[in-house]
């Protein structure tokens, strides 16, 4: 009983040695072939996925990273037309209030 | 940093389109200022909300300076009434929450939210409801 357990399990072993008739197992792969199918398919697969995460970044334009230096022109939503005079003749208004915040 | 123009088109498109929200929700105008506010922050954004000229009063600025980490709001004192000072300080908090990862527009947008849902709106009174 276990034999025959341990005989079909272990019958993939025997593979490479057995042969049938008609069995073709064809020619083996040579280094080069090998080496592309077993890293080069891989890599590929891997350059794959990196393009297609970081195209999606790169896409949202540049990113601003706390700590580093800013240098990008001024964006004014809502602002004036023409802000630099605008604020060149800013006449000071009452006082409202506000709130303020460090990060 | 690169120079030049800082925000994508989809970004301006997203904060524009923050600033309409907060300013249906709330009937006060608003206006958002990214870039360098100088030495003295309070200031420069006081003079900034100042060239706002006629609006001023209703306005709501936001200046954000990106390389001194410093966010400031500026209500007029029309704004005031409807924004104080305590929902100003919780939209510059849900700002700088955001900035400090890096998401310049993605904190103003989520502030600008919160500014509209915070605003005071005036009570008025219905006699036919409750």
């Amino acid at each position: 009983m276990s034999t025959a357990v341990v005989s079909v399990l272990a019958s993939p072993a025997f593979a490479a040695q057995r042969r049938y008739e008609g069995d073709d197992p064809g020619p083996g792969l040579t280094a080069l072939e090998t080496l592309a199918l077993f890293v080069g398919i891989p890599a590929l697969v891997i350059a794959v996925v990196y393009v297609l995460v970081f195209a999606g970044s790169g896409a949202k334009g540049p990113r601003y990273r706390p700590g580093v230096a800013w240098r990008g022109q001024p964006q004014w939503w809502g602002g004036p037309a023409d802000a630099e005079r605008a604020v060149d003749s800013a006449q000071p208004t009452q006082s409202g209030g506000g709130a303020r915040a460090h990060w | 940093m690169p120079t030049g123009e800082v925000f994508s088109e989809r970004q301006i498109h997203d904060v524009e389109r923050a600033i309409a929200g907060a300013q249906t929700d709330t009937g006060l105008a608003f206006s958002v200022y990214v870039g360098p506010l100088g030495p003295n922050t309070r200031e420069k954004a006081l003079t900034l909300h100042d060239a706002l000229g006629a609006e001023a009063s209703r306005s709501v600025l936001v200046a954000v300076d990106p390389g001194l980490r410093q966010t400031e709001i500026v209500t007029g004192p029309d704004a005031k009434r409807f924004l104080d000072d305590h929902a100003a300080a919780l939209g510059a908090l849900a700002m700088t929450t955001q900035f400090n990862a890096g998401d310049l527009t993605g904190g103003l947008v989520n502030g600008l939210r919160t500014l509209g849902e915070h605003a005071r709106h005036p009570q008025t009174l219905h006699l036919d409801q409750p």
